[in-house]
This record gives structure tokens, sequence and C-alpha cells, in this order.
């Protein structure tokens, strides 16, 4: 994601305790399934923990995301609470082997705050990932130099090896986008990203030709929305909505600040965010049109 | 490759400065998102819940039928491209895309196939637009138009399909949101005379003739909720729409005695009728 001004964002419950997240994001969303299994199947925290060879309080804080899963009681937990269908239980489990594994970024701790390490486990687990940024081309699709320039801005007293440590992992993180299981991207992009000249001409050249390519990706959807469409849907600031396979985990709205990001899983509240984003997605150019007009931008730019 | 109709693009809602942005209200509830919903999808709001809850105490089987309904569109696109050939789809009435769209069906079968689908609803379309690519071999594209215009529909729909080679004309669950004074009859009748001998219409309506007093409860429901209003027919008014063509075996039938797959399939519970029909 990229760096923005601070925003403030709808009032809501952050399903994160503030920054102290880690990847604990995904036990937390595995934990809210396994309660909601429980409580549908009408079983006490103590039977269940005696299923699992384990206290009552050992399943509170499975629930809560606060300790790892073995796939072993995950699997006898899906057993007694009546989940015999191959897809939702292999859905579940390989979230709780995921959920238990440490992520590629785990050697960036030194420069990652936690509350985006958190994002980054979100991230890999979605399936589908919608974006609205204003003022900066998305984070998955910025090239080095543009990441680059993103990052000095923010960042302008560190000293040089850990700036290339900061671009590194943004570079990293575009794996995502060449995986075989890829989430679709989504991307809805003001016009103001394009037109900013990050990094200087040569920069936001390279970038602009870049999305063009990455716009082309089958698993990628860009849009834009023009200057010439007026007032939009997103003029609060940029958010993103994750989606996660799982017909169970609820959307997840990300909300970036300067020193936080916003982590929303309340239906009301993402509803709010889901609501914009449709709005956006509607009044943006087509996908084909945003090539078009990206290509206008180029022969401008 | 990912086409669009001609008039999609950045002028689609006109380039001038200071248009209008489409419509969207998401505090009314909308037949795509309600759909949506009884699917078990996440692209739905407490609007859309709020109806589609009050139609399932009318007639808790609606998430059954749903799920026929999409059960049956599988069947009936494998079949088209499978055993009767047919490479082009016409697909009106989208929705929100769930599991197994029409191109993802038909070109598992045969990757050329090419699909246009055909939605009234922005977001909906902005959806189908984002989601629904076609595999590099065929094309899949999207017109704005609705039913009713069946001109608009059939002239964009020229830009990538060959009228003169046989078209798949698919109306799932959506002739219901024509009442008897937009002419259904006529529409339909229209599509079919723009499609070539050896063309198909596959389509599902729900029924006003199966569990007919729940029906006839979720329908006055919906109807005081949505802004898309219904029409349930009985099985002799949606055999008319099959005027003039062949009915394949075992013609006009319940959706869930149309070839099912599995045990589940065909008991599942559906008041929905179904028929695919070839054109002489």
């Amino acid at each position: 994601m990229s760096t923005d001004e601070p925003r403030n964002p709808l009032p809501g419950d952050s399903i994160l305790p503030e920054p102290s997240a880690g990847p604990g994001v995904l036990r937390l969303l595995l934990g809210t399934q396994l309660r909601r299994l429980r409580e549908t199947a009408g079983i006490t925290p103590e039977q269940a923990g005696y299923e699992i060879r384990a206290s009552r309080s050992k399943i509170s804080r499975m629930e809560h995301g606060r300790v790892g899963f073995k796939q072993r009681d995950v699997a006898d937990l899906l057993t007694l609470y009546g989940v015999s269908d191959d897809l939702s239980r292999s859905g579940i489990l390989s979230l709780a082997l995921q959920a238990n594994a440490q992520g590629w970024w785990s050697k960036y701790g030194d420069i990652l705050p936690g509350w985006f390490e958190a994002y980054l486990g979100l991230e890999a687990a979605a399936t589908l990932i919608r974006s609205f940024d204003l003022q900066f081309v998305h984070g998955l699709f910025q090239t080095q130099g543009y990441a680059r320039a993103v990052t000095v801005l923010g960042h302008r007293s560190a000293p040089a090896d850990e700036i290339d440590r900061r671009v590194s992992l943004r570079m990293k993180r575009q794996d995502l986008l060449q995986a075989s299981n890829a989430p679709l991207v989504w991307s809805v992009m003001d016009e103001a990203a394009l037109r900013r000249p990050v990094g200087g001409h040569q920069v936001m050249l390279k970038q602009l030709k870049h999305l063009v390519d990455v716009a082309a990706l089958p698993r990628v959807t860009v849009q834009i929305v023009p200057f010439r469409r007026g007032g939009h849907a997103g003029a609060g600031g940029s958010f993103t909505v994750l989606r996660f396979g799982q017909p169970d985990l609820p959307d997840v709205a990300y909300i970036e600040q300067l020193t936080s990001a916003l982590y929303l899983e309340r239906r009301a509240d993402v509803d709010q965010y889901l609501e914009v984003m449709n709005r956006l997605s509607a009044e943006a150019l087509t996908p084909i049109g945003t090539i078009r007009f990206l290509k206008e931008v180029i022969r401008d730019t | 490759m990912t086409s669009e109709g001609p008039s999609a693009g950045p002028g689609t809602r006109g380039a001038a400065s200071g248009e209008t942005a489409p419509a969207f209200d998401a505090s009314v509830a909308h037949v795509a998102r309600v759909y949506d919903y009884w699917l078990g999808g996440k692209d739905n709001f407490a609007a859309d819940r709020a109806a589609g809850d009050q139609a399932i105490a009318a007639y808790p089987d609606i998430v059954f039928s749903v799920r026929a309904n999409r059960a049956f569109l599988a069947r009936a696109v494998r079949y088209l491209a499978a055993e009767a050939g047919i490479r082009q789809f016409l697909d009106i009435g989208t929705g929100i895309p769930t599991a197994n769209n029409t191109h993802e069906v038909a070109q598992d079968v045969a990757p050329p196939s090419r699909i246009v689908y055909v939605d009234n609803d922005p977001v909906v379309l902005a959806h189908a637009r984002a989601l629904l690519t076609s595999m590099p071999e065929g094309s899949t594209s999207c017109i704005d138009a609705d039913l009713r215009d069946a001109d608009t529909i059939l002239r964009q729909a020229a830009a990538a399909l060959d009228f003169a080679k046989p078209i798949a004309v698919l109306l799932m669950v959506i002739l219901q949101h024509l009442d008897d004074d937009d002419d259904p009859y006529a529409v339909v009748a229209s599509l079919m005379a723009a499609v070539p001998s050896g063309s198909y219409l596959a389509m599902t309506h729900p029924a006003s003739d199966i569990a007919a007093e729940e029906m006839r409860e979720m329908a006055q429901r919906l109807n005081k909720l949505m802004a898309e209003k219904v029409t349930f027919r009985g099985r002799a008014e949606v055999t008319r729409f099959f005027d003039g063509l062949e009915l394949v075996e075992p013609g006009m039938v319940r959706v869930q005695e149309w070839r099912p797959n599995t045990e589940a399939e065909a008991t599942s519970p559906a008041a929905l009728w179904c028929g695919v029909a070839r054109k002489p």
C-alpha cells in the first residue's frame, strides 16, 4: 500500500487491537470461524476442549486467535462440529496451515510495522482484493523506481540501506500476482495517481507503461476514475476490501493511516466500504476503456 | 481476450464532463444482490438481506431454488456446448458473478466459445467486466441493456457474435421481471427471429403453479421491497415462450427434472419451469 495522508475513516470496531497485530489476523479469522461453527453445533467450550484433550481456556484462546493451531486439533473439532464436506474442511484446514506459517516477510521484521505485517498475511490469503487508490499507483503494481520514490517520500531521514530493504519488500510482495493461486486484484485508481509525476518524468513514464502490462494480466483488473467524471464516491481516501474463499469468513476492509491501520470486519462497517467500492467501480472507466485511457496519458506524459 | 460492445468504454455513460453517476442505491433491495444473498454470496447489503429473509420466510425453499437454477444453467450450457456444438452464447440477465458462470462452463468444453453478457445494472456490469474474463482463445463481452429493448441487445451483440452462425440465447430467471404489459412473448420472439436456424433458447422461469401458495406470498413480499417487480407464470404460459421452437428432451419440465447429474440435483426443491429448445 502506498503511504498516504492520515485520514478519518468511518467509526467502527477494529478487529485488531492497535499496533500489536503480527500475522495473527489469519488466526483471528480462523478462530472466529471455529467459534461460529461450535456455537451453531450447540457445543460448549468444555466439550470442545475435551475432544482435543485440552482445557476450556485453550479453546477460548484458539477462538480469539491467541495461539497456533495443530492440524489434528482443527480436524477433530471440525468433525465434532459436524463439518463433513471436503470443501469446507480443506478450506479451513489450509487456512490453519497458513495461519501457522511464517510469512515470507518475516525477515523484514525490522522495518515492518505490525499493523502492516497483518495486511500482508491477509493479502496472501485473499481470493479477491479490491482496492481504491487516490494518490499513488497501487503497491502491487509499482515499478522499482516508483516504489523507491514513494518510499523516500515517506522516510526522508532513513539511511540508504533501509530504503533499499523497503523497496525490496514492496517488490517481493508483487510475487503474489504471479502465484499459481493468485488472488483476483481489482483495482480502481483516481486519475491523480497517474498524473502526479512521482520520481520524475522518466520514472513515471516507465510506471505508466508497466501499468498497461499489469492490467493485461488475467488475474488483474484496473479501472481509472478520470478527472472529467467530477467528484466521485471515493473522495474520503484510499482503502482496500479483502475477500476470502471460505463462505463463512467475512470481508475485511483495510484503511491505512500514517502510523497505523484499521481492519474492519463487522458487517455494518464493511458494507459501507463495499458500497463505496461498488459505486467507484461503476463510475470508473471500464477495464478496456482504462487501457485506452492509460495509453493517452502515456502520450501526454 | 475480453472485448466490449460498441457502446462500452470511456464514452459509455457520456464522455462529457458533468455527467451523472450511474444509479446505485444500496438502501433499496436489488434483485441481483438479493439473489447473491440467497446463493450465500458476499455482495449484498442490509436491505437485500432483509428482502431475502422476507422471501425465505414465505418460501423457505427459495435458497434451494436459486441453487437449482445455477445447476440447470451449468447443465444446459454444457449440453449446448458439448452436444449441440454451440460456440456463441447470449446470456441476458447476467447477475453478480458466482461459481460456474456461463463462459467458464462453455469454455471448459470449447475454449474458443464467445459469450456476450447482458445486464441493465451498472454495478452488476462493473462486476461482470472485472470478473468474467475469458480464456485467451475465446471472448467475453458485456452489454448494458434492458431485456425489454431487444433491438439494442441484438445491435450491440453483433459486434462480438456472428449472427450467421447458431447462437444460444439464455434467459435464466429473468422473464419474471417483464409483466404482461411488457409483452415478454414479443421480446423472446424478436430475439429468436434474429438468430439463424440451429440456434437455441434455454430458459428458467419461476412457477406460479408449483408451491403456489408460498410462491404467491413470496412474490407479494418481493414486489413491496424491490424496485424490479416479479410476475411468476404457470407451465402453459412458460411453454408459450417456446412457440415455433423444438424443445429437446425431456421438454418443458421442473428444473430438477432436466437431465440431472446427481441424486441431489434431481431431488432439490425448486419452483422453476425450464426448457431448452432448438430453432428449426
